[in-house]
């Protein structure tokens, strides 16, 4: 574990059964209070018309996206995106806003409405458990799943161990490795039988999200100094020629 | 960041919360001393310790971090076989027990009325005291087997039953007939041992499992074979009428009629027979009773049980060919309970044979290693001898019953009629048999008859409710039990923290309360770890290593290889042991009985986030388990104008209970189904009363005459809206 280069986990939706041992790992390693939770059970569930039935449901974290939408759209900086992965959140600079719930595509940053903003807090999403990655532990989640449905690695081994499982298994799987290219890739990977509408996931283009509105929040400067400049010489322009004509200082005698 | 906790927080909060961690930290952190003996806590109360899960009986590995005296994180122990590093929800859950805010922390003695829940705290030595000066009086006036002994399995049961069999009381009620009983006595009928141990080998191809929900009852090992196995192409053939989370994962799924798999295995060992697909040299070498095994199975064709399971006859032909086939790389799962009806230890008894039909002996199934076999105990004198009868009906009513298992609910049925004797005292540990046993109004009319009850346990569960007396145990996190070998290993459980409050280990309850008893002999160790260390003493390891490593290292048990604890040394097919006493030799066709017009098969099963009953008070595990409501196929409940969260009352011949539904494709139209654990009756479990209701209330007793199996499937049901 010593040589992973860029943190990431790996599931497999054909080995979850649900067991919800990962939520609870989370909650006690995290001290998560009762009425939160940082992974959550996603998608349809059993669907289709007995006998005939299907399962499909999938443990929903944080993705830790290699170009996060929720850092992109918080205006005071409370997001970080570490170059080794994990995408973290500092609730000192939050101010509340809740930018980063519109922006990210996977609705992971939950907002706590029962608290103020005295009481801090607002967002609340999985850390990757850098208590324990930088100590030579897998994460919570991953280290109690009890059929390596959650796996955790170098994000390119995970991506090669991914599609060698798959090309094993051609029928059981859907050709495609999710987080590989989604929104510029994530560090939550994901194979599965099901499509991974059915797990709950967008569909997503390769190209990130917030790739294009950073181009076009990077414009905003310069959008706005030129805006500003134009707006300055109108402003000019009507005072002189009032002054001129007297019409401003008839209308405010009025 | 600061945290004001409202009432509602404070409610849900637990210890692993801010509520209780607040209340902690105005008292001085109180280290597990024997920890901090072992090197495994600092100075400051930080550490990690090795023990063992007692969530539920699989027993994993587990590691504790201990920040400041208090534990925050448990995980799997890689070197432990059951975990492997893994816990499953219950384990994770586990902490949360130990800092459950409704825990009994000081003997209490009862001053209102049975089922008040008042109580008033007392000492250890007025309990105690008060304890054996009851059964004292009722052994003097009744005699010794007027007091009934019961407890579910446990690490520090073999001193529970030093307390019983010295005291002189024939009356042991065990969780075995309510769970496993068909399983076991079949197992010993043709194996001549309980339980088979199973291999999940590389080369394993095919599995096939009558009810074991494997997948949601997890054993955290075995569930993690059974996975791999999938991931390896192993073809996984299901019975149950319910799509569970095994089912999801099963290359076949067949929701069979309840209590209709027997006829599903007679027919897959009429195939294998009739079309010669068994392991011709294995049955010659190791088998008795072929002959007369073909001779009963030849009438069960598939077109015979095709009607009665619901599952087609060519599938069940295919299913028979392609199991052969894949033998021995094959297993039939016996699972615990199958669908219990008053037929399932034939239905038991027909997977053990398929496995030995086709060869699967020492590939996929061995000989399991004895229980704490190559360790030392304490010396103690033998039993004195026991004339009284058993109130359970064993053996002259269940002559093939082992006595270490029993009968429960014969022997609960006993203590109402006060056949053939009248019991009067009941000694419970670690046992809810309130919750338990079916017909929860029987239960509590046979506690109604007893002058006097005492419940060890370490929450009020619904049968302390009901107690005299309740003594506090320590969590399992809080004290020494038994070692328990796996494998290569003897594991400890040890104190991660000192016991709170005034709680106390079972090996120290029993033994003060076994001297009070006069029968201090059978107690001969100074305390916990002196028994320990005598435990270890055969395998020369030091304890204070054993507490540092959590195991010590033994001589792994020699498997048997291919000789058979039974009367003929081989594996019977057919038992004259059966024969002798009456029941056929063979497994034969019982037609079970099927709901009237209007009724359902009242289905129960396990969910991954709670143990029978004694863990819905967790709030870790309430926090992430369903909501329990009662499964009715969608369809059915459509035509019966019921919907999605409706209330329905749910009703059985002995009892009605009250639940919301959901309706759901996800089982046969013929049954409906209820998470079993739920609806509590004490009002000192917080968190669990008032949550769901009772299968216990609905369930009627019936059990199956050889194993003395309690039928649980075969109680059948009326629902209607509420």
């Amino acid at each position: 574990m010593t040589d992973i280069k860029h943190h990431a986990y790996l599931f497999d939706a054909t080995r979850c059964i649900d067991c919800r041992a990962c939520m609870v790992a989370c909650s006690v390693e995290n001290n998560i209070e009762m009425d939160k939770t940082r992974i959550w059970v996603a998608g349809l569930g059993v669907t289709g018309e007995y006998p005939n039935l299907q399962r499909s449901t999938m443990v929903y974290h944080c993705m830790h996206c290699e170009h996060p939408d929720c850092m992109s759209a918080c205006p005071v900086g409370a997001y970080t995106k570490a170059p080794d992965g994990p995408v973290s959140y500092n609730p000192d600079v939050c101010i509340g806003c809740r930018y980063c719930m519109n922006a990210c595509p996977f609705g992971v940053p939950h907002f706590d409405y029962d608290k103020g903003i005295i009481d801090g807090a607002f967002i609340d999403k999985c850390t990757f458990c850098p208590q324990r990655i930088y100590n030579g532990q897998e994460p919570a989640c991953v280290q109690t799943c009890p059929t390596d449905a959650l796996e955790y690695g170098d994000r390119d081994e995970l991506i090669k161990r991914a599609h060698e499982r798959i090309a094993a298994h051609p029928d059981r799987y859907i050709n495609h490795v999710y987080g590989e290219h989604e929104n510029g890739g994530t560090s939550y990977l994901i194979i599965s039988h099901v499509p991974f509408k059915d797990l709950g996931l967008p569909e997503l283009p390769e190209t990130p999200i917030n790739e294009v509105s950073e181009k076009v929040m990077e414009m905003t400067i310069p959008f706005a100094l030129s805006w500003g400049a134009v707006l300055t010489a109108v402003t000019v322009g009507v005072a002189a020629y009032e002054k001129k004509n007297g019409k401003g200082k008839a209308e405010q005698t009025k | 960041m600061t945290k004001t906790i409202s009432r509602r927080d404070f409610l849900k909060l637990g210890a692993a919360g801010a509520g209780a961690l607040a209340l902690g930290s105005m008292l001085p952190p109180k280290v597990a001393e024997a920890a901090r003996a072992a090197g495994t806590i600092d100075a400051e109360g930080n550490g990690f310790v090795h023990s063992m899960c007692e969530m539920c009986v699989w027993r994993c590995g587990l590691i504790a971090k201990v920040v400041n005296g208090r534990v925050v994180k448990l995980d799997g122990n890689p070197e432990h076989e059951h975990s492997r590093g893994n816990l499953c929800p219950r384990g994770q859950s586990g902490l949360m027990n130990t800092y459950d805010p409704d825990r009994v922390l000081t003997p209490l003695i009862r001053v209102g009325k049975r089922g008040e829940g008042l109580f008033r705290p007392a000492s250890w030595d007025e309990a105690l005291d008060l304890v054996a000066r009851n059964m004292l009086a009722i052994k003097e006036k009744y005699g010794a087997e007027a007091m009934v002994f019961s407890s579910t399995h446990n690490l520090s049961q073999p001193l529970f039953e030093n307390l019983l069999y010295a005291f002189g009381s024939p009356n042991y009620g065990t969780q075995r007939s309510l769970c496993f009983n068909a399983m076991i006595v079949s197992n010993l009928m043709t194996y001549g041992m309980e339980e088979p141990a199973r291999i999940y080998d590389d080369k394993l191809k095919y599995i096939i499992l009558t009810g074991r929900n494997l997948l949601e009852a997890i054993s955290t090992s075995e569930t993690h074979d059974l996975i791999m196995a999938i991931d390896r192409g192993a073809k996984v053939v299901y019975l149950d009428p319910r799509y569970t989370k095994t089912a999801s994962k099963a290359a076949e799924w067949l929701p069979v009629k309840p209590g209709m798999d027997l006829a599903f295995h007679l027919a897959l060992l009429h195939v294998i027979i009739r079309e010669r697909l068994y392991n011709r040299w294995f049955v010659e070498q190791h088998t008795v009773g072929f002959d007369e095994l073909k001779k009963e199975v030849m009438r069960y064709t598939p077109e015979w049980a095709a009607p009665l399971t619901g599952i087609s006859a060519e599938t069940i032909t295919r299913i028979a060919r392609e199991f052969a086939k894949a033998a021995p790389h094959a297993l039939a799962h016996n699972g615990w309970r199958t669908s219990n009806f008053v037929n399932s230890f034939h239905t038991q008894r027909a997977i053990s044979i398929l496995n030995a039909l086709v060869g699967n002996w020492n590939v996929t199934m061995t000989a399991a290693a004895e229980e704490g076999a190559g360790l030392g105990a304490p010396p103690q004198p033998p039993y004195p001898r026991v004339s009284a009868l058993r109130l359970d009906g064993v053996p002259w009513k269940y002559p093939v019953v082992p006595f270490k298992l029993g009968v429960f609910q014969e022997l609960r049925d006993n203590i109402v009629k006060g056949e053939p004797y009248q019991a009067h005292g009941w000694f419970i540990s670690r046992q809810n048999p309130i919750m338990s046993l079916p017909d929860r109004a029987k239960t509590l009319e046979a506690f109604g008859k007893m002058d006097f009850i005492v419940t060890v346990d370490i929450i009020m569960n619904d049968t302390a409710w009901f107690s005299d007396v309740v003594l506090p145990e320590a969590s399992y996190l809080e004290r020494y039990d038994p070692l328990l070998p796996v494998g290569d290993k003897a594991f400890i459980r040890q104190p991660v923290i000192e016991p709170q409050g005034e709680a106390k280990s079972a090996l120290w309850i029993y033994k003060q309360l076994g001297e009070r008893l006069g029968l201090g002999d059978y107690f001969q160790y100074e305390d916990e770890e002196d028994y320990l260390r005598q435990q270890l003493a055969p395998l020369g390891a030091d304890l204070e290593e054993v507490k540092k490593k959590g195991y010590a290292e033994m001589p792994e048990s020699e498997h048997a290889g291919f000789t058979w604890n039974t009367p003929s040394g081989k594996i019977e097919l057919y038992s004259d042991t059966l024969a002798k006493v009456g029941f056929p030799g063979v497994p034969t066709w019982e037609e079970p009985p099927q709901p009237k017009e209007g009724q359902f098969y009242l289905l129960t099963g396990k969910v991954a986030q709670s143990t029978q009953f004694g863990t819905q008070n967790n709030q870790l595990l309430h926090k992430y388990s369903d909501e329990p409501r009662l499964w009715m196929n969608a369809k059915t409940a459509a035509s019966l104008g019921l919907a999605t969260d409706d209330w329905v009352e749910v009703a059985s011949e002995v009892g009605q209970i009250h639940i919301k539904l959901l309706a759901t494709e996800a089982i046969r139209p013929d049954c409906v189904y209820l998470t079993p654990g739920y609806g509590h009756l004490s009002k000192g479990l917080k968190t669990a009363y008032g949550v769901g209701a009772s299968d216990s209330v609905v369930h009627v007793t019936y059990t199956d005459p050889i194993s003395g199996s309690q039928a649980l499937s075969q109680t059948f049901v009326t629902v209607r809206k509420a």
